[in-house]
């Protein structure tokens, strides 16, 4: 086929199509190859031999893999939750203040531009037992006379770890659905108002439709990047304490770098891989359906 | 009358409840901010004193000058960090925008077979976590003997930014009507013309915004980055800030003074570009 022949779309989706190939696709096959080996980084030879389903059969019956799993799935499911509604909130306040909309917007981003790694660090020092900020106002309140040791129990640790992914996240909810409350045609709304609906009806009916593919952008732009609590985990408690709060994530980093375990390490990437996957089909085929609601063209 | 004031007094209570409620939020939001910026300004004593010390005592711009004081004087090497950093996620913004207006535009205004498929490809592409990822990068980059250079963290950026770069750009080429580039071709405009004249500036500010969310994962990438850069030849500031914890302790302030240093740029960048994300992205053209 000459290059005349390539169609547009064709011709203007191939850049995309060529770096993630090079960059993804390829790699990740051989990552998949490298799951039914005993690869370790120590020793290259390991990498040409075949062991089957070994590996997946070992993390499978693996107790500490499975309490990973499922803290992970717990922690995504209350994240996104919170952040959806919180966001939603946070944008419904925003779009109706009449002054100061640029300010409360820039505002509104900031947790955006704090790198995950950073979000991290700095609730790791707020939460800290001794020196935080949290303990200091509640102590300083009168609430509590100790010291709450919010990283070193586990459940609060979980806690504690929500908080600053919820904290970091909410915005991109906030943003996009701001952005969509903003492109909102406004002539529907003044409509059902002459027409008698209530506040709540109004915003059920109306504006919720109309907001809805934008919230479900960005649920999908979320899921795709549900990883980055990985950053968060790994520098507030690094999976402790005694592995209470260790999400898959940073279990395969654990494995892979620290115990150098490729091969396994890999297998277990491959069920974060599904994880993420399952999140991200879910709130595309949400997204497919909210946009043939309002009737725009897919 | 009677329904007249209890009418206008339900109004004031609802602003009322608006402004507080606005005014929380807002406080949540900047409060850790605010709390870095104010520890980094003080200095080690206050933020480890019992009870706590609200109100600063001394403020100093100390941990700022140890921090660019070099190697060796309690400094990290935090002006290569920086520059690595900047090198890096602007160089992969642009071309993952670049890459992202063909393929939004592509995704946008064509039909063609398996659309959806192809999208939700590419989508699945950005849902592989990047710890996930850094495995087999690692080994490949190891090969290529690219592990530790800005070409290959900018070559994995640019993967991980153009699917929803790509996804913001459709969105938002989606929210052009139609009808104008062609009124544009009927006129006379080539099809590259009524792109670049008529459906480029519609589509401005969420080409802009896409920008800004690229930018952004460039800037705060550390799964991969920590993988994947070794020296001050690539480490970018995200895997830079680990400088600061040792074992077991943590220098606090001097992590909060770097802390400032990373946001300050993301910052000013965001306000910048904000002004485009100025709403009714395209009102104007549909009710005029």
């Amino acid at each position: 086929m000459t290059a005349k022949r390539l169609s547009a779309p064709t011709l203007l989706l191939l850049p995309a199509v060529l770096v993630l190939a090079a960059v993804v696709v390829v790699p990740l096959c051989l990552s998949f190859y490298s799951s039914f080996t005993p690869f370790r980084l120590t020793r290259p030879e390991t990498f040409f031999t075949f062991i089957g389903l070994r590996n997946y059969r070992n993390i499978l019956s693996d107790a500490n893999f499975w309490w990973a799993f499922g803290r992970t799935v717990l922690l995504l499911t209350i994240a996104l939750n919170l952040e959806m509604l919180l966001g939603l909130g946070l944008a419904l306040l925003v779009e109706k203040a009449s002054r100061g909309q640029r300010v409360l917007r820039t505002i509104m981003m900031f947790p955006m531009m704090f790198s995950p790694i950073l979000v991290g660090f700095q609730f790791k020092f707020m939460f800290n037992d001794n020196i935080g900020l949290v303990n200091n106002a509640l102590q300083s309140l009168g609430l509590t006379q100790e010291a709450i040791p919010w990283l070193i129990e586990g459940h609060l640790a979980f806690i504690a770890i929500s908080i600053a992914e919820i904290w970091s996240s909410t915005s991109i909810f906030a943003i996009l659905i701001l952005a969509g409350l903003l492109a909102m045609p406004k002539e529907p709304v003044e409509a059902a108002r002459v027409d008698g609906c209530t506040p709540w009806q109004t915003f059920r009916y109306v504006t919720w439709p109309f907001i809805m593919p934008f919230a479900y952008i960005a649920m999908t732009i979320r899921s795709l990047d549900v990883a980055r609590a990985y950053d968060i985990v790994k520098i507030m408690t690094d999976g402790g304490p005694a592995g209470r709060t260790e999400l898959l994530w940073t279990l395969v980093a654990r494995t892979a770098y620290s115990d150098a375990r490729m091969g396994v390490a890999n297998a277990m990437a491959y069920f974060s891989i599904l994880l993420s996957i399952v999140f991200t089909v879910y709130f595309f085929r949400k997204l497919a359906a909210a946009r043939t609601q309002i009737g725009a063209e897919w | 009358m009677e329904a007249n004031a209890s009418a206008r007094l339900k109004r004031r209570v609802a602003t009322v409840a608006h402004r507080v409620g606005l005014f929380l939020a807002m406080l949540f939001i900047c409060l850790p901010g605010i709390w870095i910026v104010l520890s980094s300004l003080r200095p080690t004593v206050e933020i480890l004193a019992k009870p706590p010390v609200w109100i600063p005592q001394q403020v100093s711009l100390d941990a700022y000058v140890a921090m660019f004081s070099g190697v060796g004087k309690g400094g990290i090497p935090v002006v290569d960090y920086f520059r690595n950093s900047l090198i890096i996620s602007v160089t992969s913004t642009v071309i993952a925008i670049a890459i992202g207006m063909a393929g939004g535009y592509a995704f946008a205004r064509y039909r063609f077979r398996g659309k959806s498929a192809m999208f939700l490809g590419l989508m699945l592409t950005r849902t592989v976590p990047g710890i996930a990822l850094s495995l087999p990068l690692f080994f490949v980059y190891a090969r290529l003997d690219i592990i530790d250079t800005h070409f290959g963290l900018i070559l994995a950026y640019v993967a991980l930014n153009v699917p929803f770069t790509i996804w913001l750009i459709d969105g938002f080429f989606r929210q052009v009507p139609k009808d104008l580039a062609e009124a544009a071709q009927i006129d006379g405009c080539t099809r590259w013309q009524a792109f670049w004249q008529v459906e480029f500036p519609l589509a401005g500010p969420g080409i802009a915004s896409a920008g800004i969310f690229a930018f952004l994962t460039s800037w705060n990438e550390f799964a991969l980055a920590s993988q994947l850069t070794r020296s001050i030849n690539s480490k970018t500031l995200p895997v830079g800030l680990l400088d600061y914890t040792a074992e077991f302790t943590i220098d606090w302030r001097g992590m909060c003074a770097l802390a400032v240093v990373m946001i300050i740029p993301a910052l000013i960048l965001t306000f910048i570009v904000q002004k485009h994300l100025v709403g009714g992205l395209t009102s104007g053209a549909v009710k005029g």
